[in-house]
């Protein structure tokens, strides 16, 4: 299967072949047709009359990866073509390109989709190994090799490259064929990806009560950076001994900050340090968040979000006196592949000023009758996109518990997105974001493009975050007609990240595993997307990749994080 | 909000008063001491200190020994001693059960929508309500099952297959399309469920998509042969008989031995235009 780089010595072969075919057909069809007409002996047609009467019309072939209309980012590494075939037994791939460059051929006999190596650490009663489903397990494959990847990428860069699969039979016989084209991009992705790699290991306790992750296996979430041009992606940080949750990388790539639950499980604990090759979390980088317990009694630390320039951190708190109980929605379920519903139901939106330790209400974003979250920086650092929703008691009395994923029985809060003026931490007037707000579905996860044109944001039934339903939308960062992305996949679409250059946006997805994956989607410059694109090996099969962020910085800019996190943090006091 | 248990307690113990004379009558009146034989231990307890625990405890070894009808008994009896028990909704599903493995399969109907009205959630509840409404022909009630099935699993293959059936018993071609191109976990569309969806296309009049369908769950399982010549009426009614031709002549070639498509395929043959 490698590529077909003597464009004229093939042609001449060709041609040769052609008028060789022809001649012994033509006098091998008549023989036969004489044969079948004198004798009626149709057992007695041979293979090559065979190919005359093969069907004239080609069944299509079910391609399923990648979509029509795919950009791949250049450099990424060889995909895995995917399709299904009711009819071939084997399979031609000829990949044409627009720039009249000579074609790609390639034969494959079929390899059937398999998935990759289990985590056995992350084997549990909990959870199930990964199947195939009935799609997959009847799904073929082709993965071009990387020079034959290499070529492909260079001449479908000016125009869209052609790639036809022709099914066989008997290995020579035509009986499908389908197409699909694709291009690859002139932007590069630029930029590592940073992701949480966590099992899916759902625990019942003692008392009945599931946590989402036994304390004991919190060693086994990784955290890990995936250049899109290696095969692999690399380990940075793993055997924590606390919980980390979400990270945020400044967008000058140069500050990184992480909730980390505290030794003793304490919510309270956010750590900022420098990007280095080499990085370590200690004790001295943590900020607390409440020691005096005057913005909230609990961390409440939400989606904290470094500014651009990484001078601030930007985070949802409970409002005064408040508990995470009062604050938080919560349910964990058993169910391994949605086994969390979380959301804040009560918050404010707060500002920690590094250079003077101080945690400050952002005045338009601290109003006790909504819940104020997912407060992200627009580029500049001049204003804020952030999801609000009236206020409510995360569980009413009398409530019913819900059992899984999008039950009616969960609290039920719908986000609107509003942006407000950061003005020097002054705030300002909030205003709701047309478009992505009083559509009656909740608008959470805003991310801002880089260059500030555009707002993508996730929409769902209920709530955030791990939502089955979450599908991307994207509008003017002024706001306006939401355009849903094609590149939503049928199955969550969250977590997403714009690229430095504003081209590339990672997301996860469940669409074709329970064990979520990440996929990128190129966006031009009018804001258009195009199909989503896997990236390939980013963790075990039977492990989850979430929390996606692009980071500014060279692709092995980031080797490892020690993280040394003392049972007493010297912390930086956050409070005003 | 579920309704007050106290509105369900009368029905769910007049069920089971009513069971217990039945099971009894069919048992020859006493099934304890002939067919439904519990353990020494147990017969003991029962002896000494009847209960509706005591009961419930006999009712799930008797299930567990697969004697469905003695555990319903033992369900029965435990309802009738105390109707208004703490974990009524979970035994009123138990009864039910235990009247559903044993056959009596409208008893059973009656007493797992009376779990359901006393607030038990558990898929297994829908599923098997749903299968014994399905049997009973009441299949509006049987959808109402399947989807509070799939709501718990959207995966569930079995509901989804059963759902899309009696949806399209009952002529409701929207409501098949609505289930079964919903957002799913995998692709994993089963041969049925490619059956359907197609007729349901194909009963709105998109005939294309319904083709499109069908040629889809072709090339995900190749041997079905019901898929393959449901695909070729599809394309007749196209008007794209070479296409149908094709279908059926690779039918035939991989079953040569099946007869509907060897008539198939010669009707399709003796079709104008299909390039025979």
């Amino acid at each position: 299967m490698s590529p077909d780089f003597q464009p004229e010595l093939r042609a001449k072969l060709k041609v040769l072949a052609f008028f060789t075919l022809v001649a012994s057909a033509a006098f091998i069809a008549g023989f036969a047709t004489l044969q079948i007409r004198s004798f009626g002996l149709h057992g007695l047609i041979p293979p090559v009359y065979a190919a005359q009467d093969a069907p004239r019309i080609l069944s299509p072939i079910s391609i399923d990866y990648p979509e029509d209309g795919s950009i791949f980012p250049p450099g990424i590494t060889p995909p895995t073509f995917l399709w299904r075939d009711a009819a071939g037994t084997s399979w031609s791939i000829d990949v044409k390109f627009a720039d009249k460059s000579p074609a790609i051929h390639a034969v494959s006999r079929g390899e059937r989709m398999h998935l990759g190596a289990i985590d056995p650490d992350c084997v549990a009663d909990s959870n199930s190994p990964p199947q195939l489903t009935l799609q997959q397990a009847a799904t073929w494959t082709w993965v071009p090799d990387a020079a034959t990847w290499a070529a492909i990428q260079s001449h479908s860069v000016a125009g869209a490259a052609t790639m036809v699969i022709t099914g066989y039979r008997e290995g020579h016989v035509a009986y499908s064929q389908s197409r699909v084209l694709f291009t690859t991009s002139k932007d590069p992705v630029g930029a590592p990806i940073f992701y949480r790699d966590v099992p899916l290991m759902p625990s019942a306790g003692v008392n009945g009560v599931v946590s989402p992750l036994a304390p004991t296996a919190i060693h086994l979430i990784h955290w890990r950076l995936r250049d899109i041009t290696k095969p692999e992606s690399h380990t940075v940080l793993k055997d924590m001994p606390t919980c980390g949750n979400c990270h945020s990388f400044s967008g000058d790539g140069k500050t990184f900050g992480m909730d980390i639950d505290g030794p003793a499980n304490d919510k309270g604990l956010y750590a900022v340090v420098p990007v280095q090759k080499h990085m370590t979390v200690q004790s001295k980088d943590m900020i607390h968040w409440n020691p005096a317990g005057q913005i909230g009694t609990t961390r409440v630390g939400f989606m904290s979000q470094v500014s651009p320039d990484g001078r601030y951190v930007l985070s949802t708190f409970a409002g005064p006196s408040l508990k995470l109980l009062d604050s938080y929605y919560v349910t964990n379920f058993l169910d391994y592949r949605f086994l969390q519903v979380f959301y804040p139901t009560r918050g404010i939106l707060a500002w920690y000023d590094r250079t003077t330790g101080l945690r400050t209400p952002l005045p338009g974003a601290d109003d006790s009758k909504y819940v104020q979250t997912d407060g992200v920086w627009s580029p500049d650092g001049k204003y804020i996109v952030f999801a609000r929703a009236e206020a409510r008691d995360p569980r009413p009395p009398g409530q019913v518990r819900a059992l899984h994923a999008l039950d009616e029985n969960e609290t039920q809060i719908q986000y609107d997105l509003y942006r407000i003026p950061f003005n020097n931490g002054k705030g300002g007037v909030a205003e709701p974001i047309v478009g992505a707000s009083g559509n009656g579905m909740s608008n959470n996860f805003p991310k801002i493009s880089p260059d500030g044109r555009w707002l993508v944001f996730v929409q769902c039934k209920n709530g955030q975050l791990m939502r089955p339903d979450s599908q991307l939308y994207i509008i003017p960062a002024q706001g306006g007609v939401a355009r849903r992305l094609r590149a939503n996949t049928r199955l969550m679409n969250s977590w997403h990240s714009f690229s430095p250059n504003g081209r590339w946006l990672v997301f996860s997805s469940k669409a074709r595993s329970p064990y979520t994956q990440m996929y990128l989607t190129h966006i031009d410059e009018n804001g258009n997307d195009s199909p989503a694109i896997l990236i390939d090996n980013a963790t075990a099969a039977n492990r989850a990749v979430n929390i996606p962020e692009f980071v500014n910085i060279p692709g092995d800019g980031i080797e490892d994080i020690q993280v040394h996190v003392a049972d007493e943090p010297t912390v930086a006091d956050a409070h005003k | 909000m579920r309704p007050s248990l106290s509105g369900w307690v009368r029905p769910i113990a007049r069920i089971a008063a009513l069971l217990t004379v039945f099971l009894n009558l069919r048992t020859g009146l006493a099934p304890a001491e002939t067919q439904c034989a519990p353990p020494d231990q147990m017969k003991a307890q029962l002896a000494d200190k009847p209960s509706a625990a005591a009961y419930n405890d006999l009712g799930v070894w008797f299930a567990g020994q697969k004697q469905y009808a003695c555990a319903a008994d033992a369900f029965a009896t435990s309802l009738q001693m105390e109707p208004r028990q703490k974990d009524l909704p979970h035994i009123a599903f138990m009864f039910g059960v235990a009247l559903d493995f044993s056959g009596d399969q409208k008893e059973a109907i009656g007493a797992l929508q009376e779990a359901e009205q006393l607030g038990y959630r558990a898929i297994n509840l829908h599923v098997i309500l749903a299968t014994a409404l399905d049997s009973a022909h009441e299949t509006k009630q049987a959808e109402n099952e399947w989807r509070a099935a799939l709501e718990f699993d959207p995966e569930l293959s079995s509901g989804l297959d059963a759902l899309s059936n009696d949806l399209l018993a009952d002529g409701d071609f929207k409501g098949v399309i609505a289930a079964l191109e919903q957002p799913r976990l995998l692709g994993q569309r089963t041969p049925q469920q490619s059956l359907n969806l197609a007729a349901a296309y194909a009963g709105v009049g998109n005939e294309e998509k319904a083709a499109g369908v069908l040629r889809d769950g072709l090339n995900t399982s190749p041997d079905s042969l019901t898929l393959a010549n449901k695909l070729a009426d599809s394309l007749v009614q196209l008007k794209r008989p070479d296409e149908a031709l094709t279908v059926l002549q690779l039918a035939h070639e991989q079953h040569p031995d099946d007869a509907q498509t060897s008539t198939h395929l010669a009707t399709v043959l003796a079709l104008p235009g299909s390039g025979k």
